[in-house]
């Protein structure tokens, strides 16, 4: 049973598709990735989730509610965080966690005991009193990703949280946000970093130029290149047209290439070593041949011609 | 309407927290209500109601003094030559002054300039003393007259002195309005200046900064409505007015001695309905310019012109026709007016109620244009 449900989404700015049909899900106690580049529709899918823009077509059905049936329950279930820090920085960390908690609905008294609570759990407690523009981004991030939780959202929309902040910092937040949905909160999580979506999120939806192209589970997602292996081949290709090489394409599907590298995934699950042995047998002078499992940016790279890294 | 109260209470917790603040809503408004009052006051000036004369009494009898006392009831502030460092004018009584009067004969008083001084001083100091000699003259008559043959003494003079007058005046305005000067033009012109730059940049500023940081984003992401954002944000932006009208009412009161009138409600609903007009146009900068420099230059620029067009820092009274009506198509002009009508003219609420009720109309105008432009 999902929690959050999303229904052919579109949007669009002037003459563009910002997004373009998108469909997902996302269940109580799952963290559910949005990975695309820059640019991709995820802030534009996570807002008209949360109503802040209102969507040309489609459906967000919050716990079994559409969203615009009744905002202000959809909203009281959810917890926004922003990409950016919308905090006030003249305040300190718990004055923010206690007014947000307060906009949030909360009393006085729940919003300082919530604060406390928060506080402690982010490892900030020592830092409660002083003003935020005194924290390192990490902190800041920290209590960004707080504010969101004062009134125990069983929804969280986290939008790029991570962004900025050093790779320590990140696994303290990416543990705390672990923890959330392992207490059963929904979790809809985007990113373009592909190591957060294949260590975070259970399932994923890889969205480019607007359109939702696959989702699934890392595995689900590995399987669209048929659970091959992927080569990695080092050579003098300039000038060079491996299609043409004798039974190369009936063996080998070309996912990148340049003039010094070729990245082939094997066709009909060919086993890694005969894949060597062919790749070796190429009329070309190959330097180096390292085989490996896919990875995220492989899949987006079969879905789009290009990696998420460009 | 819980979170409107949180948000305004939280705004007001900002804009005060900013040590900045302090010095734009306290310290350079008190400083200009002093400077400003300086080129503007006048012989009537609430700040100097008793002007210093040095007299130098040589009289032997007892009518020199009965005349000093009335130098004082009319108003001046008597000073002897050994302490009269503060007096411009001076006012010498003669040798023989009883002698001569109690004989009939005419007593002349000596009036003449001690140091410094312009004529407006000079006025206020001859006005007094004309006042003064047409009283101890008609005491005298009235003493020669009731007590036929009994020369007058310092008692009966003094009982006469403070004997109620027969005939008094009436003071009413009667058509040409005087004109506001000193204090009494600096404090509701500083007043209204400021409220509208501080408003104009506070409100400005923090919509622009909240806009462009997610604040006003992550607000609206919140069970909370559209209105009652913008009526929180209205509201933190009516508190600090309500801080910094309460600040110079009591500094103007207690610091500045001005004369405040019977009004003080009135005055207090001018100035609300006037930072409320000052708030949602401080809003509505701010929901249009995206950068916070760019509100702060704006709304510099703009209060700067409204108040010198409005009659913030010279009375309206003394400007040309053509500007008197430009004073009036702007709302610091409408407010300059009815806190003049109030503290200046000793009017009433109902003086006032034009000007208030078009403030009214400035307010509804930029309230509804700033709820039409908010985005978030």
């Amino acid at each position: 049973m999902s929690f959050l449900q999303v229904s052919r989404l579109v949007k669009c700015f002037g003459a563009t598709r910002a997004v373009d049909g998108v469909s997902f899900e996302v269940r109580p106690g799952e963290i559910y990735g949005l990975l695309g580049p820059n640019g991709a529709g995820k802030t534009t899918t996570i807002s008209m989730i949360c109503g802040l823009l209102k969507a040309e077509s489609g459906e967000v059905v919050i716990d079994g509610t559409g969203f615009w049936t009744d905002p202000s329950r959809a909203r009281r279930l959810m917890g926004v965080v922003p990409q950016e820090i919308a905090l006030y920085e003249e305040l300190s960390g718990r004055e923010n966690l206690e007014f947000w908690g307060r906009l949030a609905g909360l009393a006085a008294k729940e919003a300082k005991q919530r604060a406390a609570e928060l506080l402690e759990a982010l490892a900030l407690a020592d830092r409660a009193h002083d003003a935020l523009k005194k924290y390192s981004g990490g902190m800041k991030r920290r209590i960004n990703l707080g504010c969101a939780l004062l009134h125990r959202p069983r929804l969280l929309l986290l939008d790029e949280p991570t962004v900025g902040i050093d790779p320590q910092a990140r696994l303290k937040l990416l543990e705390f946000i672990r923890d959330l949905a392992a207490s059963g909160t929904a979790i809809l999580y985007t990113t373009h970093y592909l190591e957060e979506a294949e260590t975070l999120c259970q399932r994923i939806g890889i969205i480019d130029q607007g359109r939702l192209l696959a989702e699934g589970t890392l595995a689900e997602l590995q399987q669209r290149l048929g659970g091959r292996h992927l080569f990695q081949l080092e050579a003098n290709l300039a000038g060079v047209q491996p299609d043409q090489w004798p039974g190369f394409a009936q063996q080998f599907q070309i996912l990148q290439r340049s003039d010094r590298h070729l990245l082939l995934a094997a066709l009909n699950d060919c086993d890694p070593a005969a894949g060597l042995k062919a790749l070796l047998a190429l009329p070309v002078q190959v330097d180096n041949v390292s085989i490996k499992r896919p990875s995220l940016n492989d899949v987006f790279l079969e879905l789009t011609g290009r990696a998420l890294r460009e | 309407m819980k979170s409107a109260f949180l948000i305004g209470h939280n705004d007001l917790r900002l804009f005060l927290r900013n040590r900045a603040s302090i010095v734009w809503l306290f310290l350079i408004p008190t400083a200009f209500v002093y400077f400003m009052a300086v080129p503007n006051r006048g012989p009537g000036s609430p700040s100097n109601p008793r002007p210093a004369v040095l007299v130098e009494n040589r009289d032997a009898g007892f009518l020199g003094s009965v005349f000093l006392d009335e130098l004082g009831a009319q108003g001046l502030n008597v000073l002897s030559p050994t302490n009269s460092a503060d007096a411009k004018r001076g006012i010498r009584i003669p040798p023989d002054f009883t002698t001569n009067i109690l004989a009939g004969r005419q007593g002349k008083v000596g009036f003449f300039k001690v140091a410094g001084g312009g004529d407006a001083e000079s006025a206020m100091v001859e006005i007094r003393l004309v006042r003064a000699l047409i009283a101890i003259n008609s005491h005298l008559l009235e003493q020669s007259a009731s007590d036929r043959g009994r020369p007058p003494t310092a008692e009966s003079l003094r009982a006469l002195q403070h004997k109620e007058n027969p005939v008094t005046l009436d003071v009413q305005f009667a058509g040409r309005k005087p004109i506001p000067t000193g204090y009494s033009i600096s404090l509701p012109g500083v007043i209204v200046m400021y409220l509208m730059m501080n408003l104009l940049i506070f409100g400005g500023v923090a919509m622009a900064w909240e806009r462009r940081s997610g604040v006003l984003r992550r607000m609206i992401v919140h069970p909370l409505h559209r209105p009652a954002l913008i009526a929180g944000k209205l509201y933190g932006l009516m508190l600090l007015a309500a801080v910094q009208i309460t600040f110079f009412l009591l500094v103007g009161r207690y610091w500045f001695h001005v004369n405040l009138g019977d009004h003080l409600c009135g005055i207090l609903l001018v100035l609300l309905v006037y930072a409320w007009v000052a708030a949602s146009l401080g809003l509505l900068v701010g929901s249009i310019i995206q950068s916070e420099d760019k509100v702060v230059g704006l709304c510099v620029l703009s209060s700067l012109t409204m108040a010198a067009l409005g009659g913030c820092w010279w009375p309206l009274e003394i400007m040309p026709d053509s500007l008197k009506i430009i004073a009036h198509c702007i709302p610091t002009g409408w407010a300059m007016d009815a806190l003049h009508q109030m503290i200046t003219f000793g009017g009433g609420l109902p003086a006032a109620a034009h000007a208030i009720g078009v403030l009214v109309l400035f307010g509804l105008g930029a309230n509804v244009l700033a709820a039409k432009c908010f985005r978030v």
